[in-house]
């Protein structure tokens, strides 16, 4: 999903970046709100986790997929923390010549901003629901990759859009990006539910859906239309 | 912090980074192009950009040892970049 310089137009890049900065002040000033010391080693992990996880391909024929980990860092810190960490792993990404350095703001628009939020809701909503049936643990397991699954389809989607500024990419494409990334979705989920497994036994403190959670404040998002983020009832 | 929980915050890394490291090492990741490069390059048909940066470790050339070297190295960046960010902020929370 890491797009390269030289596909976009200059004037998307530019747009982009504007609304990449203006998220990202966003982020650090929510997160300064409410930090607490003791978690800061935890989002080093969690960073060189999501890069680690990032560097390995696997097969998807005639392509291939990688973790994109924006869902679970989420659904673990809030969507402000999952951004700050995706901008820092993207980052020393771009550095490394995976993904471009002009069209940083797009891929953090897309594996960022959009994932991150959209990632975050679809979670809370199904965390919600399957709550009622299961205890919490499980809940916030099968919610975290099930929403993981979707946001990476809906990305790869948006995506698609974006690439409607390119010229050769049509209707068709769009559709093959979307159902390639179906598939490459089901990794997602399989390496979301894995990870968030070892953070659920390991570190439940982190997780911020849960009843445990040290991160509960710094996730809470203002002005959301569906008053739903009382993870604690 | 105890031991216990130092070995919580490093196990998961430990762990990740040999897997990652084993993973290049032994050829065993997909070189397909990703679901991106394969819509737009392979099935749309559109011209693959050439002469962009190609990352701060171009120099060193190619290879299994350095793929994993380099992506090493990058990973404990990364570490210690999450790891003063966040610091940072911990510091300013009001």
């Amino acid at each position: 999903m890491h797009v390269p310089d030289g596909v976009f137009p200059l004037w998307l890049q530019i747009l982009m970046y504007i609304v990449s900065g203006i998220m990202l002040f966003v982020s650090v000033k929510m997160i300064n709100k409410k930090f607490d010391d003791k978690l800061v080693p935890y989002m080093g992990v969690l960073a060189a986790v999501i890069f680690a996880a990032q560097l390995v391909n696997f097969p998807v024929p005639p392509s291939s997929g990688h973790l994109v980990g924006s869902t679970m860092l989420a659904v673990m810190l809030g969507p402000w923390g999952g951004m700050l960490i995706i901008a820092m792993v993207l980052f020393v990404q771009a550095l490394s010549g995976d993904g471009g350095i002009l069209t940083y703001g797009i891929n953090f628009f897309n594996m960022g901003i959009f994932s991150c939020f959209v990632g975050w809701a679809l979670s809370l909503v199904l965390f919600k629901g399957l709550k009622k049936f299961t205890d919490e643990k499980k809940a916030v397991l099968v919610a975290a990759s099930v929403a993981s699954y979707i946001t990476v389809v809906l990305a790869a989607f948006v995506q698609g859009l974006e690439l409607f500024t390119v010229t050769g990419f049509g209707y068709a494409a769009l559709a093959a990006i979307t159902i390639v990334h179906a598939f490459i979705g089901l990794g997602e989920a399989i390496l979301t539910f894995v990870i968030l497994l070892y953070f659920v036994r390991a570190k439940p403190q982190v997780i911020s859906f849960l009843k445990e959670s040290e991160v509960t404040e710094m996730a809470k998002v203002p002005f959301m239309p569906f008053a739903v983020q009382e993870y604690k009832e | 912090m105890d031991r216990k929980e130092s070995l919580k915050y490093v196990l998961p890394l430990v762990v990740v980074i040999v897997m990652v490291t084993a993973i290049i090492l032994f050829g065993l990741a997909s070189s397909n192009p990703d679901g991106f490069e394969w819509s737009l390059f392979d099935f749309a048909g559109v011209g693959e950009p050439d002469g962009g940066f190609e990352g701060i470790w171009a120099f060193l050339g190619e290879g299994a040892i350095i793929e994993a070297t380099t992506g090493v190295i990058s990973i404990v960046a990364i570490l210690l970049i999450g790891y003063g960010v966040f610091w940072l902020f911990s510091r300013k929370t009001e």
